[in-house]
């Protein structure tokens, strides 16, 4: 009795967070202004969404069956997760999907421009960068080249 | 809403300690609260489901749908665990991990012609 109560409260718990991450995970599906920053709200969906949900059902059934397949399903989000989410990214930057007109910078293109030998062309535009918030020279090639060199 | 005042009614009063004798599994006083949060959760569940099918209807760019896509299959992930708990079952949980992997082999399949399709239209 006791111990089903102390399980059913841990069960609401992982429940109440879950369900907050999934939801909040659809609304940044929707909200969110591009398809790379929508991918950041798609992962955390999925992997501490469905890791709160399945650790409300251990928590709460408690069999042997229900706890290896919910940590089965756990392992598998937190794997499968970050790797759909990073090919399909990396597919959009290669179909040349356009990005959100606010990014501050791009470096998959500026390092595709280094080695193909041009210069890196896509400077932030009209934003400044966050190390030169009082600088008085504009973004441009320039500060794109020191902040690759910073990194 | 009359149904699940009702439900909860009657889930209280399998949760008295004498059914809880009665019964040989052991039921808490806070198992009509979980069941409760549960079926919020399931509204939540399918109320981010439609979200996510409107961003597959309305999306710009061929990887937003795929994403939205993505979502959808982890939502009805959720909504199956949601299940699993509510159904004190064990033979759901196959369903729910079936999906997952249906949903990322999907997506996989989709990054893979998304990256080749700038190749093929114009080589």
């Amino acid at each position: 009795m006791i111990w089903a109560t102390i399980g059913d409260i841990f069960s609401i718990f992982f429940a109440l967070a879950g369900m907050f991450f999934m939801f909040v995970g659809a609304i940044g599906v929707v909200r969110l202004p591009d398809a790379y920053n929508r991918l950041h709200a798609t992962s955390k969906c999925s992997t501490l969404g469905i890791m709160g949900l399945a650790l409300a059902a251990v928590f709460h059934v408690g069999t042997l069956a229900v706890t290896t397949k919910a940590l089965m399903t756990i392992v598998f989000a937190f794997v499968a997760s970050p790797v759909g989410s990073h090919m399909l990214a990396k597919a959009a930057h290669i179909d040349g999907m356009k990005p959100w007109d606010r990014q501050l910078s791009d470096e998959l293109q500026q390092d595709k421009d280094r080695q193909s030998g041009k210069s890196p062309s896509n400077a932030p535009r009209g934003m400044k960068l966050p190390g030169q918030a009082k600088g008085a020279k504009p973004a441009g090639p320039d500060s794109t080249a020191r902040m690759s060199a910073a990194v | 809403m009359n149904g699940l005042c009702s439900t909860i009614l009657m889930l209280a009063e399998e949760a008295t300690p004498h059914a809880a004798a009665a019964e040989a599994h052991i039921t808490s006083p806070l198992q009509p609260v979980l069941f409760f949060i549960l079926e919020i959760g399931a509204i939540l569940a399918i109320v981010g489901m439609m979200l996510c099918l409107y961003r597959m209807v309305k999306g710009p760019h061929l990887a937003d749908r795929v994403l939205s896509g993505d979502t959808l299959a982890y939502q009805v992930v959720g909504l199956v665990i949601l299940l699993t708990v509510r159904m004190e079952s064990t033979t759901y949980l196959d369903g729910a991990l079936v999906v997952a992997i249906i949903g990322f082999a999907s997506t996989l399949a989709f990054a893979q012609y998304i990256g080749n399709l700038k190749r093929q239209t114009n080589p």
